[in-house]
């Protein structure tokens, strides 16, 4: 008999809990039953089962090049921010650390300015320099957003590490750099990998940064996504793929943290 | 790996004398990269809210602090108004996203047990997948003749073509969308709390006499305040600077300061009222983290490394 609450209770807060995933699956099912019906209105009764949204989605060339241009640029940001994460998570473990205060504001900055007035900042950078938008300006603008991510997510696991199995590699006679090599770097991988894959949905997903600085005639694809919501001819199509990617994600970050925690069960002894 | 060893440790190679002291010089290239990408930028939007730099075409760009004084109360200026209503929203979403998300962290660190890694995963997933295409998935459901109001004509309920009105482009759709898109990670802070908490305490309150609600209010909601705080203020910053949502389901009453911001550095392009307005949000949101910042304790801000 649980303390916390009575058979009950537990009842109760285990019917709310199925009535909130229910709230928190519906629009995601929603979404794909209208991609697969025929109208052309989101609207109740369903008018037939169809799939030519899906194809009509896939042989629309502006909604896979800016699909195609959203992945690319969520792996270099994914890369970028997490080697720069990695980077700075080791020199974030060092004992004697300078401004070790002011460093840490620092880096978590981008966590709580919100998007809205980064967005505008690199946009007045720009100008400032000179320079047009483009999607070099996205890229970087990405790396800056999910960098603090990657570093919540490697420095606690470099930190836990167990330090004498790294002394151990240098008293055998190992360099700092081999032993970082081949003992720190493959104990941290699981935390590179989670670390990567926060940073390419973040990339993968933004909105506002990307709104401001994407270049014309080549939208990201949430931008090509927000013109074709405001578009109706568009929105089924938009309803479609949208589906596909939703499902993607969805598997992608269960399977992934499935994988990272037998992964970590495994590494830590 | 201790001061003494490394020094002991004859012959240092010009990497390990480098990194002997410390590794800590690796910080210098992110500390560069975000002095570009963030403080300097924000340095410019200073300049541009006090009109020492200009987009405008034939504006002097002497220092001035009229936009300011524009914005700022006392002045019945449509811009704070616009700030006001936004931070009204903002809280009541923040704060009802506290209350819906508390008795499933409840339900997960009392009561589901060992199904409960399962289940928190489940409810975070959707938190993960596209913003954007989750508040397009509401604006089919909310739209005039969308999923709700088709459901009502097809039950009777309301006269065919007769939609409720206020289901979208209102304050109600994007605060709904707002709380839809952070009950599940509100969640998060509250559970890790519960899940450290001495269930002996718990114990000890019963066997004293008190019945499970007694408990509950007396016990485990004030040890739990840190996990609520945590999870409030995780809402609240975001969502004090959010455009998205009223872009998509909010109407001209009912958009956001961030949207504010937005047409003032794309429609109607004026960058110098713009950055006022920005440098209000940054502040404010600033003052948010200095008030509440302690209840976000993380791994990044212990005082000394363990290594």
């Amino acid at each position: 008999m649980s303390v916390a609450a009575s058979k009950t209770g537990g009842r109760v807060l285990g019917g709310y809990f199925v009535l909130l995933a229910i709230f928190l699956y519906a629009p995601l099912a929603v979404m794909i039953i209208f991609a697969f019906d025929d109208s052309f209105v989101q609207t109740l009764p369903w008018s037939g089962f169809t799939t030519k949204w899906f194809h009509n989605a896939f042989s629309n060339e502006e909604l896979i090049d800016s699909l195609k241009r959203s992945v690319w640029i969520g792996i270099v940001a994914a890369i970028l921010a997490t080697l720069l994460g990695l980077i700075t998570a080791v020199g974030m473990t060092a004992h004697k650390l300078r401004l070790r205060g002011a460093l840490t504001a620092l880096v978590l900055l981008p966590l709580v300015i919100p998007y809205i007035v980064l967005a505008v900042g690199m946009l007045i950078l720009l100008n400032w320099l000179g320079l047009q938008r483009t999607l070099l300006a996205v890229l970087i603008g990405h790396v800056a957003v999910s960098v603090p991510y990657c570093l919540l997510i490697i420095l606690p696991r470099l930190r836990t590490l167990d330090q004498a199995i790294v002394d151990a590699a240098r008293d055998l006679g190992a360099s700092p750099w081999t032993a970082f090599r081949r003992v720190t770097l493959p104990l941290v991988m699981p935390a590179l990998f989670a670390s990567a894959l926060i940073a390419f949905t973040i990339s993968f997903d933004e909105f506002a940064i990307a709104s401001f600085l994407v270049p014309p005639g080549e939208p990201t694809y949430p931008v090509y996504v927000y013109t074709g919501a405001r578009t109706p001819a568009l929105q089924p199509q938009i309803l479609a793929l949208g589906s596909v990617v939703v499902v993607a994600s969805l598997v992608i970050v269960v399977g992934a943290e499935l994988f990272r925690t037998r992964a970590e069960r495994r590494l830590v002894v | 790996m201790s001061a003494a060893t490394s020094a002991s440790r004859p012959r240092a190679s010009l990497f390990e004398r480098l990194s002997a002291p410390g590794r800590g010089w690796l910080t210098v290239p992110a500390i560069f990269f975000l002095l570009a990408v963030f403080i300097f930028p924000l340095v410019l939007i200073g300049l541009y809210s006090v009109n020492l730099l200009t987009n405008r075409f034939g504006v002097p760009t002497n220092f001035s602090l009229v936009n300011w004084e524009s914005f700022l109360p006392p002045g019945d200026n449509v811009f704070w108004g616009r700030f006001k209503s936004s931070m009204v929203i903002t809280l009541l979403v923040s704060v009802l996203a506290v209350i819906a998300a508390y008795p499933v962290a409840y339900f997960l660190a009392f009561v589901a047990r060992k199904r409960r890694y399962t289940l928190l995963l489940l409810i975070l997933a959707p938190f993960f997948t596209s913003y954007l295409l989750r508040v397009i998935a509401w604006k089919v459901i909310l739209a005039n003749n969308g999923v709700i109001n088709s459901v009502l004509w097809q039950l009777g309920l309301r006269e065919h073509g007769d939609g409720v009105t206020w289901l979208i482009y209102s304050w109600f759709a994007v605060g709904l969308v707002l709380f839809y898109s952070w009950v599940p990670f509100v969640a998060l802070p509250i559970y890790v709390v519960l899940e450290n908490l001495d269930t002996r305490l718990l114990e000890a309150a019963q066997d004293l006499g008190a019945g499970r609600f007694r408990t509950f209010f007396r016990v485990t909601l004030p040890l739990s305040l840190p996990g609520v705080i945590a999870a409030f203020v995780f809402v609240l910053i975001p969502t004090t600077g959010e455009f998205i949502a009223p872009l998509l389901v909010g109407g001209p009453d009912s958009s956001m300061f961030g949207n504010t911001i937005q047409s003032f550095f794309q429609e109607t392009p004026n960058w110098n009222y713009g950055a006022v307005l920005a440098m209000w949000l940054i502040a404010v949101v600033l003052v948010l983290v200095l008030l509440f910042g302690r209840f976000l304790s993380t791994d990044l801000r212990e005082s000394k490394a363990t290594t």
